[in-house]
C-alpha cells in the first residue's frame, strides 16, 4: 500500500484508555497492519485522534481484531470537548484474520475522531489501522 | 510493563463470605466483621495485583454481588461481561457448596461463550471442627470445571490472596496468549 499514512500527514493519537509499552497507540496511526494498539481488558475502551487541521472526512477505514462494537464520535475544536456522535456500527467476526472495515462519514468536518470499542468478541482487541479518505 | 483491567465477579450461596473475603483482601487485612451484613446488591472493590517475575500487574474490579435470590435479578444487570470469576462456598455447609454448580451455570451465560478463568473459594477453613465439604471432592469438582482451587479463613487472614491473585495470573496469561495469537495474524494475512 502506498496511501500515505495518518501519522505523516501530521496527526496523533492524543488519548487512548489502555496502554502496552510493546504496542503503543501510534501503532494506529503508522499506516501499517503489522503494527497494532492493544486494549487490555474491560470495555468501552477509547482512542482519540487528533488531526493535523480540521478536515472533511468521506470515509474512515479501520482494521482491527474481535472489536465487536463501535461507535466514532468527532469535534472541531481544539480541545477534548463536545464530542457528536457520526456512526454507530458492528463489527463481524473474523477469526484469524483482520477485520477490514469502511464507514462513510459523510464530508463531515472534524478536527478530532473519538473511536468508542463498547464490546469485543474477546477479552481484549486491537487495532491495526485507521485511515480517512478526504 | 503493562497494567491490565479485569472484571472480577465475586459468586456464591449468601453468607458463604464473599464481602468478608473482599474486604480482607482489597483492604490488606482490614478489621474482620463477625456480625453478618447481608450484601441487597453490588458493591465494587479494586486492587491493584503484581504478576511474579514481571513487571506487569492486574487491576482487579471485584463485582461482590449479593447470594440471596431475591436481589438476583438486580445483580446479575450489574455484572457486565466478567473477565474472570470466583465462586465461593462455606466448607461448613454441603449446601453451599451444591449451588455452585448453578452459579457457574449464571457466570457463562453472561460470558457470550468467551474463555472465563476461574477459581472455586471453600471459605471459613477456621472452622474446622463443622466441616462438611471435603478437600478432594472440592478439588475433583473445580478440575472438572476448569477452575483453579482455594481454600481460605477470612476470619483468620488465611490465604485470603490466594484466589485473586489465581485469577489475576490467569487472566494475565490469557492477555499474552492473545497478544501472541494477534501478532501471528498477519502473518497469515
Ligand atoms: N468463622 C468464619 N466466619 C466467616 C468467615 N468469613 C465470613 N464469615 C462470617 O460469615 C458471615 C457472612 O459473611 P459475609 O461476608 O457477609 O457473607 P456474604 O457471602 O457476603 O453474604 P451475602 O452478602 O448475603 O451474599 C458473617 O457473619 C462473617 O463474619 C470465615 O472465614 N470464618
Ligand atoms: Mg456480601
Amino acid at each position: 500500500m502506498t496511501s500515505t499514512s495518518l501519522r505523516s500527514l501530521g496527526a496523533k493519537v492524543v488519548l487512548a484508555s489502555s496502554s502496552d509499552e510493546a504496542q503503543p497507540p501510534q501503532n494506529i496511526i503508522d499506516g501499517n497492519t503489522d503494527t497494532f494498539w492493544m486494549s487490555t481488558g474491560m470495555f468501552p475502551q477509547e482512542f482519540i485522534i487528533r488531526l493535523a487541521e480540521s478536515t472533511g472526512i468521506d470515509l474512515v477505514t479501520i482494521d482491527s481484531y474481535n472489536v465487536k462494537s463501535l461507535k466514532i464520535e468527532k469535534n472541531t475544536l481544539d480541545t477534548f470537548s463536545d464530542f457528536q456522535l457520526v456512526a454507530e456500527t458492528e463489527f463481524e467476526l473474523t477469526e484469524g484474520q483482520l477485520q477490514s472495515n469502511a464507514i462513510s462519514l459523510k464530508g463531515t468536518t472534524a478536527s478530532h475522531l473519538r473511536f468508542i470499542i463498547t464490546s469485543g468478541y474477546d477479552h481484549v482487541v486491537s487495532v491495526h489501522r485507521v485511515s480517512i479518505q478526504t | 510493563m503493562v497494567k491490565l483491567r479485569a472484571r472480577c465477579l465475586l459468586l456464591g450461596d449468601a453468607a458463604v463470605g464473599k464481602s468478608a473475603l473482599s474486604q480482607m483482601f482489597s483492604s490488606d487485612g482490614a478489621h474482620f466483621h463477625k456480625n453478618y451484613s447481608m450484601t441487597t446488591g453490588v458493591e465494587l472493590h479494586t486492587k491493584c495485583v503484581n504478576i511474579p517475575e514481571t513487571t506487569d500487574s492486574v487491576e482487579l474490579y471485584i463485582i461482590d454481588s449479593a447470594g440471596k435470590e431475591i436481589f438476583l435479578e438486580f445483580c446479575e444487570k450489574m455484572w457486565g461481561q466478567p473477565s474472570v470469576v470466583c465462586v465461593l462456598f462455606d466448607l461448613t455447609s454441603q449446601q453451599s457448596f451444591d449451588s455452585c454448580s448453578q452459579w457457574m451455570d449464571r457466570v457463562r451465560a453472561h460470558c457470550r461463550g468467551m474463555q472465563v478463568p476461574g477459581v472455586l473459594v471453600g471459605n471459613k477453613s477456621d472452622l474446622s471442627e463443622r466441616r462438611e465439604v471435603q478437600t478432594t471432592v472440592a478439588q475433583e469438582w473445580a478440575q472438572s470445571q476448569g477452575l483453579d482451587y482455594q481454600e481460605t479463613s477470612a476470619k483468620e487472614m488465611e490465604n485470603c490472596e490466594a484466589p485473586f491473585h489465581s485469577v489475576a495470573r490467569a487472566f494475565h496469561a490469557l492477555y499474552q496468549e492473545r497478544r501472541e495469537t494477534i501478532r501471528n495474524l498477519h502473518v497469515l494475512a
